[in-house]
């Protein structure tokens, strides 16, 4: 609004002089004060001095404008409010008065969505307060531990907050319910639930009360107890102790305009749960099984006959096998986007099933066996992945490096378009390898490569790490993540590679994270990208997995916890 | 249009030629130019409320970025990330708190949504994670609470804090 004024201002005459009056007494202040203010700026033990200019200066914050100030709080946490809301009389009056700050809020603490800023409640009637006071019309987002999922929290949230949309309820910790028999309000205007389950707690009596009000919801998302310790253990899992704690048929039933369905590690669910859901959500777009073991695959027929619209189907670690995948008729399907990460398919079926799929954008098959040269050549000339946008072929023993390298350097039509590439675990890779290929890389954000615990794998090459930095820092300006696996015995360093590290970092202005194994020439980067200011960027592969997911098409609404 | 350039004066009389592309990623500017009907050639545009100084810095900004594409339009609920500053724009905004109030205020007064936003992330990494203490210190705000106030703003809190 203000600018508004001023340009009102300009309309009646461009006279310089005349308009430049109107601030002349701001900026009198602002020469008067010049020198001390720079002489003062760093030197914090001058507080007394400084404050008496600084107060006089237009240039401290409190002379930002309202809106101004709005704006930098609507980048903070519910938490970082709550400090603001103690700095002064100002902050508190804009924070507490405008209420669309409040929109989100964490209140699991190991949860928070990437962004630290979970809250702990500490006395719920005063919460139950701050929900029809504080939250009410503005919140969006709110997550629940399973001691405030009770009837008084829901109904406060279904009363107060009808702008509600995404609710996270997190019975994982549960030891038993809440008497939910006076539950009769739940928000009715969800559009994305998620329900972490427990492993042993019946969630009937809960559902029951809350069925009736999901039907706007469009993604669903259930994340089961699967602990991923136990697909790698050798022992086989015990088949029993796989309790069917939610009863997604009902769900499937009372939510008909499902989008995205994202099951993840739930023990129980197999292809006759897949069936009812291809038998009720005929919107389905985005499918995720990732984790889910017993899903093999024979509902697959039904479900690609039925929803028409499904795009995306997410298979990470699930039980596919040959005979049901072969079974369908892919290529009448809308399929672009496709996950079989660590299945079992082998080359016959893999080989069927993609001279049938339509063109995809999305394709990630690492720790298949069953993905060969062959089906790579197929896919090639099918032109199945012409318009491809990701791609993950990391761990895959059969098919053979000069493959790949054939691949990304022959068909630059495809690699020009790649947005995310990962392809690790070849222990014959060399630098030349990924020098040949980055130079056609021209627009990828996520780059994953090199071989993780190698000296394990036996890989007796040693790997040129500055060329590979160079390459990636001449020719992909949009990276944004990047992936180096190698540990320190089979990365090569030279003298001059901090200089190739200021080089990445200052050409690839987008990059966000850079995760290495841990060692010293982790320590070197790190140290040089904390020397630029630019903290947080370098990661150890311990503590950071990089991954394509970020290219998919619904990842935002994929995302959870 | 010769060579498409424009003047812009700051309050201390100095002008600037400045493409007019570049220049009109400043909103104000664009309007003044394009509904008001101002002349490229003949006029100065006078900007008083912006001094030669932080001028200098807007033009070196939206010089780098004259071929960002445009800010996406806000979306009041959109979730917003503060990490993703790009390494230039944190190089350019290592200056000091002075300065970067002053280049939010002119980014404000010439509507130049890409730098206002990301000034206002510098200054939002300022507050995140400390304490109202540690924030007054960091700004130089003076605690202007009663120790009734305190209380009483205490209680508001007292679901999420403790005592």
């Amino acid at each position: 609004m203000d600018n508004r004024q001023t340009l009102s201002m300009f309309a009646q005459g461009t006279n310089a002089h005349r308009s430049s009056r109107v601030s002349s007494t701001m900026t009198s202040m602002n020469d008067d004060h010049q020198d001390l203010e720079i002489n003062g700026f760093n030197n914090f033990g001058q507080e007394d001095l400084h404050r008496q200019y600084r107060s006089s200066r237009l240039n401290s914050l409190r002379f930002l404008p309202d809106n101004i100030l709005l704006a930098v709080f609507s980048y903070l946490t519910p938490l970082d409010l709550i400090h603001c809301t103690h700095v002064c009389h100002r902050w508190h009056q804009l924070v507490s008065h405008h209420s669309n700050l409040w929109q989100r809020l964490y209140l699991r603490p190991d949860s928070s969505n990437g962004n630290s800023g979970a809250v702990h409640v500490r006395r719920l009637d005063i919460f139950l307060h701050a929900i029809a006071t504080r939250f009410n019309l503005s919140l969006l987002y709110i997550d629940l531990p399973i001691e405030l999922i009770t009837t008084e929290v829901l109904r406060e949230l279904a009363n107060r907050c009808p702008n509600l949309e995404y609710l996270t309820l997190d019975f994982s910790s549960a030891m038993q319910l809440h008497d939910f028999s006076d539950l009769n309000e739940f928000p009715c205007n969800l559009k994305r639930l998620c329900i972490c389950l427990s492993e042993v707690i019946f969630l009937e009596g809960f559902m029951r009360r809350i069925y009736s009000f999901l039907s706007s919801l469009h993604t669903l998302h259930i994340v089961g107890t699967l602990e991923k310790s136990s697909l790698t253990s050798t022992t086989a899992p015990e088949e029993t102790d796989n309790y069917e704690t939610i009863n997604i048929s009902k769900i499937k039933a009372n939510a008909p305009n499902l989008r995205i369905i994202n099951l993840y590690g739930v023990a129980f669910v197999d292809d006759n749960h897949i069936e009812a859901i291809a038998s009720g959500c005929i919107h389905l777009e985005c499918l995720a099984l990732n984790f889910c073991t017993k899903v093999i695959g024979t509902s697959f027929k039904n479900l690609m006959n039925r929803c028409r619209k499904l795009t995306c189907l997410l298979l990470q670690n699930t039980g596919i096998q040959d005979e049901p995948i072969m079974a369908v008729n892919w290529s009448t399907t809308q399929l672009t986007e496709l996950d079989i990460s660590s299945t079992d398919l082998n080359e016959q079926a893999l080989l069927h099933f993609f001279s049938s799929v339509p063109n995809l954008t999305y394709l990630a098959v690492p720790y298949c066996d069953g993905f060969t040269d062959e089906v790579l050549d197929l896919l090639i000339t099918r032109g199945v992945l012409n318009t491809c946008r990701a791609l993950d072929f990391s761990n895959t023993v059969n098919l053979s490096l000069e493959s790949v390298h054939r691949f990304l350097t022959s068909y630059t039509n495809i690699s020009n378009r790649l947005e995310a590439l990962s392809y690790t675990g070849n222990v014959g890779i060399n630098e030349q390898f990924w020098t040949d290929a980055i130079r056609f890389l021209r627009r990828i954000k996520i780059l994953i490569i090199g071989t993780a615990h190698s000296w394990f794998k036996q890989v007796t090459r040693r790997i040129h790490i500055d060329q590979i930095l160079e390459s990636c820092a001449v020719n992909c300006p949009h990276l944004r993540r990047l992936e180096i696996q190698w540990d320190p015995e089979t990365l090569r360093l030279s003298e001059n590679s901090s200089k190739f590290i200021d080089h990445l970092r200052i050409r690839c202005t987008h990059l966000t994270s850079f995760v290495l194994s841990d060692g010293p020439y982790y320590e070197g980067a790190k140290a040089n990208f904390e020397r630029a200011e630019r903290h947080g960027v370098v990661r150890t592969i311990t503590m950071y997995q990089t991954s394509i997911v970020g290219a998919l098409n619904f990842y935002n609404e994929l995302r959870f916890n | 249009m010769a060579g498409n350039k424009i003047k812009l004066q700051s309050n201390d009389g100095d002008t600037f030629d400045v493409d007019v592309e570049i220049a009109k990623q400043s909103a104000t500017i664009k309007t003044m130019l394009e509904d008001l009907g101002m002349s490229e050639e003949d006029d100065v545009i006078p900007l008083p409320n912006v001094n030669s100084a932080i001028l200098k810095k807007v033009i070196q900004w939206a010089t780098h970025h004259k071929d960002d594409p445009p800010p996406p339009e806000d979306d009041e609920n959109r979730e917003k990330n503060l990490s993703d500053i790009s390494s230039w724009d944190q190089d350019f905004l290592k200056v000091d708190q002075g300065t970067l109030f002053e280049l939010i205020l002119a980014a404000n007064y010439l509507d130049i949504k890409g730098l206002l936003d990301v000034t206002c992330k510098t200054v939002a990494n300022m507050i995140k994670g400390r304490t109202p203490e540690e924030i007054r210190r960091q700004f130089n705000i003076k605690n202007d609470f009663t120790p009734q106030e305190e209380e009483q703003i205490k209680k508001e809190n007292e679901w999420c804090e403790e005592k």
